[in-house]
């Protein structure tokens, strides 16, 4: 449909520019011809005819007919369209033609941007991945990482679910114990695509993932380079295309807890086993009129907002496109929302040898949240006998008298409503990112350019603490306001040289170049206590309240790194194809002895389908490729390589308390910082066949991270404060194989493609600097990194059941006849002695299960028959083991609401798998069995999902059309409205607790289900 | 066209070089390292950090707990139950558990600052009578964070010089770091003043703490003849003058009684009120004063983290003032149902009544002395009340103890019955005359539990006195996972031993 748009488009061109080509009136043979569109059987008007060698040339008329004077009858026609198989007719002699343009299927004629450079994609030599926007625009995201998700192979992505909050995204393994994120470029300048960022401003996505493609990003390309291209203006009329989509958002169910009733027996059976009281909450003072439904309270439905409205239009020598949308999100958790307004302007201007251009984007993003607490713990952890608010809760302290834990009904968890009305958390992000550039056409082929970038981003936030109370035992504080406001500004210059030459079968085009960037963040904040309220409203700025005042400023980063880049593609005849590249860059964030490195790379492809001994009628189109190179990423901090004296102790002293300054080097620094490095090799291949209906991608990556950054877990009687100095020590492997497939059909009136796609990714750590004699891993929390073996693996205690009875304790013995875990009573889990050493300790952790997926599937299916259309996407993630955080504090029973299913051992229930149930105190069987590092908490995380699924009708009326409105489509979609998985927290789609606990679910956000409808047109 | 190319070429590479930019960024919030350690402002703000330590909740929260709980005084109810397995139970959840590394971290955070000072300061030119003062509170301090370690941990690394991350100490044993600790007081004793001229500098250690501490090392270990010297100084020489009992003991735990003159050693607290957190690196603007108030509090107030055991109670009952009065340091130490003699329905616990908020029939205790019930009805993590370390009376009843344990028993008499009289109690050399060694160091057990609990001394006197063992299980049933040979040194924390193979666990770990 794009392509028939384009075709009538540029037929409108012409009809209004009658001279657009110049007819070379020098004649010796007059061809004549018509040209006919072999899917539909119509003339094909607008078709570019030129002679082959020459730049004679003219187009088919409204007829789809011709007439060109050719130098000798013995000439070749080059038939050209875009979106179409070109055609070379040698004439032979013949003074008429008739040609079926056939519509190319094939995207190797496909420009992708690889940086500072475009090349075909039938040219790439490593491995970069293109996602169309219109895989991505189909769900509705906060972020470009979340529209990602499934769609590329070696791409990983986590959701973060919360509104306005980004997705973890990981380009082909983790090989860094600190950052993993990929570096972001829009349009030229080197800015983060967070969810500040519009996504529907996106017209293509390039993911570069080897060394080779990312290489002229050097020091900072390691984890991958995502490009992303903005909407340009095209050459026409003004058009105006509008979009609007609505959804609803519901949280995916909850535990299923207890209610008043079903909670009040439990506890009482619970102190009853232990020989206890039960508390009067549940006994005399049980009170069946309060039954709390904690999710009902805390949760509602949610929603999500995009409207886009974007003007665009050209002419030959300049194009504008201005787009303004806004998206509104409001979370399923009470107190959560995001908005986000944009507005776009990109503009490109030409004028005999410069051209001109910028794209600019303004937005401003606001995200609200109590910005304390997690309810996704709180609401199954809060008992249902204890209600929302109540006058009996009133005190000085909790005006409002917000329902909390008492010491009748214990719970600590704390109340989500009282939290939302007390606290409030609100950030704003206004931002400006984007670039101006100017290229200068210098000689044929040569081209310099100016870029200059700049990302401006105002932040401000502001935190309010209102009176009131939402936990048990609250620690008193004052009412409080604190707002800080900091700018973040990055600028970018470069200064590069593209030259493009084609001489004979040779084909070389090579960029030049220097990049700098300066990155600043400058904090200022104040605040007050004190609030002053009046008839419950509170004022609202820091002068307003009364109490004693913060005041704090800092630059927390500062750094400017520098680099000359290059790179050359050459092509052999089509056949022979080699990139070099080389970048060499220096950053301030390191020593003067180690602040400058050089990061080449080399690739090279045999497009063997090309060579005349291939002849092959199945396979249209096959390329070997293979790359190796070196890459860099900065995983310090601004200063880390220095020691610096500390200012902010403080001793009390005199009659009147003052604080008296201290100071002291609080933090060791290792001088010797430098880059992450990273080397890695792929190979690859990408193949047609059937006239590339089916177009086959392969890849086998091999990257070895070395100089890894390792936060020494120094020792703690260094006296270390403010983080650990880190180290360039640790070294990491990914080798892994991703597949991508895709098959189209589209030449019937029921067009639809299927695409799919995997990524195996095999982690390994290498090796982890020294820690010391004998240690070769990192511990982290229950996770272990350990040499040899997948970062951050669940390293816990292995359960073995229940014990039945005192007997089967009793003879739970090691070889030398220790009890082995005389604290346990019949029901308690049974835990393995690993060490054989008589009892369970830290000596008894083992690996049990990695974080990380074995196998990362995405699929998606379009269909369109007439005016309907049809989408689906899938994805699948399996192998890997979570570690249920939320489920380990509900069925650890203390002092927390019980699932409704629980079904605790006892002399008359023995048939179960949940233990026995008491007071945990003084009853150390009890506090084992809710032991954190032990895989009674460990699930399988595996999943598939359907993660949109959408259909659209295009009204293609002529009644519209009369109105000049077209492309006018409504849709429905619903989005990950199936999982499949065994997993019992709420979402599988985990972004965890850092790279070293990334399947830690610690009440991670789940992923929402959306049901949206939407239209959009243009005129 | 050549001409025009390289004119640009030109304007490029000049471009380029001309934008070449300084890589060299000053850090604009902090200085480094090598500026530093200049002048006298330099010094006295090194070693102001040192005391900043106190208010890091490893020092200011946990240290305290742990040995209320640990001893037979107190013991841990929490719902947290791998707290209250450590605190008091003997049963230790993990060697890395937070609260207890707490301790073991900030006492070396301690270490790390007085070292820098203790490294740097001699360099420093400035007036020497300062540097010898700053030196000493350098001195003392890292002294105490050695004699907490020693009597928590027992054998733990030396450090003695600035830390490097490549420092891989080997263990020293008990005896050795007692031996540092002593030679580091004696520094002390020679640097610091008795008295502070400036009353700005009121809260700085003097002298009469560091003998006080000496006194404590030696006893520790035995050394009660050596103990001897300090107590000297302390109570019948220069520190005569400068200390006395404050005639109502109860001023000891109020806010407005504090560095009184029977203060010999106390950690200075204040509120900030705009505080963000509790570790004094991150800002500025960081806890001034403590959270051990909140955490042992009584339920619905505080944590109720650290409890006391009501055996001690039926102590302070075995005997009446001779007005024929409950002694009055039973309502200044524990806050239970009969704080107030009259009972449940009278004793208020911050504006209600205990039987209001725990009903008639609950007999839980909980330490008061530290906590803020004298002046607000709340309590939160900012409590400004100074945590006493070492009194006057404790002072006096060691200087009992050492003259008893020396052969002296009749000499000891006046100093007990000093602290005796203070509360209204008939002298024991009334009382009890003629005590022999053995008895009288009985006797002197009673008469420390009633002056100091709460106040944490009791672990250190329970190792001193050789008391540890389940033998006291009846008193606190904490003792029955108590054994012998193992659980009177915590231990070492695991990620220490596995980063330094040079480590040795403790015994029985």
């Amino acid at each position: 449909m794009k392509k028939k748009l384009q075709k009538s488009a540029l037929w409108l061109l012409l009809l209004l520019s009658c001279n657009y080509l110049p007819v070379i009136a020098q004649s010796s043979h007059l061809v004549q011809g018509t040209i006919i569109d072999k899917t539909t059987g119509e003339p094909f008007p607008g078709v570019t005819i030129i002679e082959k060698g020459t730049s004679k040339g003219t187009v088919t008329d409204m007829d789809g007919k011709f007439q060109l004077d050719v130098s000798s009858s013995q000439s070749t026609l080059v038939i050209s369209f875009i979106g179409f198989l070109q055609q070379e007719i040698p004439l032979v002699g013949r003074s008429t033609i008739e040609v079926e343009l056939d519509e190319d299927i094939s995207d190797l004629n496909e420009v992708v941007v690889i940086g500072y450079q475009t090349v075909k994609k039938k040219d790439l030599t490593g491995a970069t991945a293109v996602v169309g926007t219109d895989k991505t625009s189909r769900v509705t995201a906060a972020s470009l990482g979340e529209s990602l998700q499934g769609l590329a192979p070696g791409v990983s992505i986590r959701n973060g679910g919360a509104p306005g909050q980004g997705a973890q995204v990981e380009i082909r393994g983790v090989a860094s114990f600190i950052n993993s994120n990929p570096l972001y470029v829009i349009d030229g300048m080197i800015a983060d695509a967070n969810p500040t960022m519009n996504t529907n401003d996106i017209e293509s996505i390039q993911i570069l993932k080897d060394a080779s493609a990312a290489a002229i990003y050097g020091s900072r390309a390691a984890n991958g380079v995502i490009i992303i291209t903005t909407k340009q203006g095209a050459e026409g009329t003004p058009k105006v295309s509008v979009s609007a989509k609505f959804g609803i958002q519901q949280l995916p169910p909850g535990y299923n807890m207890m209610n008043n009733v079903q909670f009040a027996e439990m506890q009482r059976t619970q102190f009853n086993n232990s020989g206890l009281t039960p508390p009067a909450s549940v006994g005399v003072n049980f009170d069946p009129a309060i039954n709390t439904n904690w999710y009902d309270e805390g949760t509602r439905l949610g929603n999500a907002q995009d409207y886009n409205v974007t003007l665009s239009g050209g002419s030959k020598n300049s194009n504008y496109l201005i787009s303004g949308s806004y998206f509104e999100n409001k979370g399923v958790l009470i107190g959560n929302d995001f908005k986000r307004a944009a507005l776009r302007i990109n503009t490109k201007n030409t004028k005999g040898r410069v051209t001109f251009g910028e794209n600019l984007v303004f937005t401003n993003s606001i995200t609200n949240s109590p910005g304390t607490g997690n309810p996704f713990y709180d609401m199954p952890l809060h008992l249902p006998v204890i209600p929302v608010q109540d006058s009996r809760f009133i005190t000085g302290a909790n005006p409002d008298g917000w329902g909390k834990g008492t010491t009748d009904a214990v719970t600590y968890a704390w109340n989500p409503v009282a939290v939302n009305a007390i606290n409030s958390y609100r950030s704003n992000f206004a931002k400006v990112v984007g670039n101006a550039f100017l290229d200068v056409d210098i000689l044929d082929g040569l081209v310099y350019r100016f870029n200059a970038g700049a990302e401006l981003s105002f932040d401000h936030n502001k935190r309010m603490r209102r009176a009131g109370e939402w936990h048990f035992n609250q620690p008193a504080a004052p009412t409080n306001i604190i707002e800080d406001r900091s700018l973040f500004s990055s600028f970018l210059l470069e200064h590069t040289l593209n030259y493009t030459k084609t001489f004979g079968k040779h084909n070389l085009s090579a960029v030049v170049g220097h990049s700098q960037q300066h990155t600043k963040r400058d904090v200022l904040s104040a605040g007050r206590t004190d609030l002053q309220s009046f008839d419950g409203r509170y004022l609202n700025t820091v002068s307003s309240a009364t109490g004693d005042p913060i005041a704090d400023g800092f630059i927390p980063v500062n750094y400017t790194i520098s680099g000359f880049l290059g790179r050359a593609n050459y092509t052999y005849d089509e056949r022979y194809l080699l990139t070099v590249t080389g970048r060499y860059d220096s950053d301030s964030r390191f020593g003067a002895d180690n602040r400058s490195r050089f990061f080449p790379s080399v690739a090279g492809g045999w497009r063997i389908s090309e060579e005349a001994f291939f002849n092959s009628s199945l396979v249209s189109d096959l390329k070997f490729r293979a790359s190796y190179g070196e890459l860099g990423i900065v995983t310090v901090g601004s200063w880390d390589y220095i020691g610096f004296l500390n200012s902010n102790p403080r001793a009390i002293f005199g009659p009147d308390e003052q604080a008296y300054v201290g100071a002291t080097q609080a933090r060791l620094a290792n001088p010797n910082l430098g880059w992450e490095r990273r080397s890695s090799h792929n190979i690859g291949f990408d193949a047609g066949f059937f006239d590339d209906k089916l177009t086959i991608s392969a890849e086998y990556y091999n990257s070895l991270s070395e100089d890894v950054l390792v936060n020494l877990p120094i020792a703690w009687y260094l006296g270390n404060l403010g983080g650990e100095p880190a180290v360039n020590a640790a070294s990491i492997r990914n080798r892994g194989i991703e597949l991508a497939a895709t098959y189209r059909s589209i030449k019937n009136a029921f067009k639809w493609d299927v695409s799919a796609n995997m990524t195996t990714i095999r982690n390994r750590v290498m090796d982890v600097g020294n820690l010391g004699e004998g240690i070769d891993y990192i511990q982290t929390g229950i996770t272990r990194s350990q040499i040899g073996r997948p970062l951050g693996e669940w390293y816990v205690l292995k359960t073995d059941g229940l014990f039945q009875s005192q007997e089967e304790i009793n003879n739970y013995r090691n070889t030398n006849g220790q009890i082995i875990q005389p604290f346990a009573r019949p029901g308690d889990v049974k835990f393995l002695d690993i060490n054989d050493d008589g009892e369970i300790n830290q000596e008894d952790r083992t690996f049990v299960g990695s974080p990380w997926p074995t196998l990362q599937t995405g699929a998606q299916f379009n269909a369109s028959y007439k005016n309907f259309s049809f989408n689906m996407q899938w994805i699948g993630v399996f192998g890997h083991t979570l570690m249920n955080g939320v489920r380990r504090d509900i069925d650890s029973y203390q002092n927390t609401n019980f699932r409704a299913d629980i079904s605790p051992w006892s002399p008359d229930n023995t048939n179960t798998t949940d233990p026995r149930i008491g007071v945990s105190v003084g009853d150390p069987g009890l506090i084992d069995n809710a032991r954190l590092e032990s895989d009674r908490w460990l699930e399988d995380g595996s999943y598939i999902r359907l993660r949109n699924l959408e259909v659209a009708y295009n009204f293609n009326s002529s009644l519209l059309q009369r109105w000049n409105v077209s492309n006018s489509i409504v849709f429905v979609s619903g989005q990950n409205l199936l999982t499949f998985t065994k997993y019992s927290g709420l979402d599988p789609d985990v972004t965890g607790n850092g790279i070293l606990q990334r399947g830690f679910d610690n009440g991670n956000w789940p992923a929402s289900r959306i049901y949206s409808v939407g239209l959009q047109f243009e005129f | 066209m050549k001409k025009l190319l390289k004119y640009i070429l030109m304007a490029a590479s000049f471009g380029v070089m001309s934008c070449d930019p300084d890589l060299d960024i000053i850090n604009p919030n902090q200085p480094t390292i090598e500026v530093f350690w200049q002048n006298a402002t330099d010094a006295e703000q090194g070693v102001n950090s040192i005391y900043s330590t106190f208010a890091r909740p490893g020092m200011s929260r946990w240290m305290p707990i742990i040995y209320v709980t640990r001893s037979d005084e107190g013991y841990s109810g929490s719902p947290w139950s791998d707290l209250a397995n450590a605190m008091g139970g003997f049963i230790q959840p993990d060697y890395n558990f937070g609260p207890v590394i707490d301790v073991w971290v900030d006492c070396y955070v301690g270490i790390f600052r007085a070292n820098q000072v203790i490294d740097n300061v001699p360099g420093i030119e400035m007036n020497n009578d300062l540097k010898n003062r700053l030196l000493g509170e350098a001195y003392f301090l890292r002294a105490y964070f050695y004699y907490n370690l020693a009597l928590l941990w027992g054998n733990v690394p030396m450090m003695l010089e600035s830390s490097k991350p490549t420092d891989l100490p080997p263990t020293t044993l008990q005896a050795d770091v007692w031996a540092q600790v002593e030679l580091d007081l004696a520094r002390a004793v020679d640097g610091l003043p008795a008295v502070y001229a400036n009353s700005r500098d009121l809260g700085r250690v003097t002298k009469g703490a560091a003998q006080a501490l000496l006194a404590k090392t030696y006893m520790q270990q035995g050394k009660y003849t050596e103990a001897e010297g300090p107590l000297n100084w302390l109570v019948t020489g220069e520190g005569a003058s400068i200390y006395n009992l404050m005639p109502n003991y109860r001023d000891n735990f109020l806010i407005t009684s504090e560095n009184n003159q029977e203060s010999v050693f106390e950690w200075q607290f204040t509120i900030n009120p705009t505080e963000v957190t509790d570790n004094d690196v991150d800002t500025p603007n960081h806890n001034y004063g403590t959270s051990i108030s909140q955490f042992m509090a009584p339920p619905g107030i505080g944590w109720a983290d650290a409890e006391a055991r009501t055996w001690a109670i039926q102590e302070f009952l075995k005997e009446q003032t001779t007005q024929g009065e409950r002694d009055p340091r039973l309502s200044a130490s524990y806050l239970f149902a009969n704080t107030d003699e009259r009972g449940p329905q009278f004793t208020m616990v911050y504006g209600q009544t205990y039987a209001q908020r725990y009903g008639m029939e609950n007999n839980r205790a909980y330490f008061r002395k530290f906590l803020n019930d004298h002046w607000r009805n709340e309590e939160g993590y900012r409590s400004p009340n100074n945590y006493r370390v070492v009194r006057y009376a404790d002072v006096l009843l060691m200087y009992a103890e050492v003259l008893n344990a020396t052969g002296r028993t009749a000499q000891a008499y006046a100093h007990v019955d000093r602290v005796r009289a203070r509360v209204g109690l008939a002298p024991l050399s009334q009382t009890q005359p003629g005590l022999g060694q053995t008895a009288f160091l009985e006797q002197l057990k009673h008469e420390r539990l009633l002056e100091l609990s709460g106040e944490g001394h009791r672990w250190a006197d329970l190792v001193r006195w050789g008391d540890l063992g389940s033998q006291i299980a009846n008193r606190d049933p904490g003792f029955n996972n108590f054994v012998i040979g193992r659980h009177e040194f915590l231990p070492i924390p695991q990620r220490d031993l596995d980063i330094n193979k040079n480590l040795s666990q403790n015994p029985g770990w």
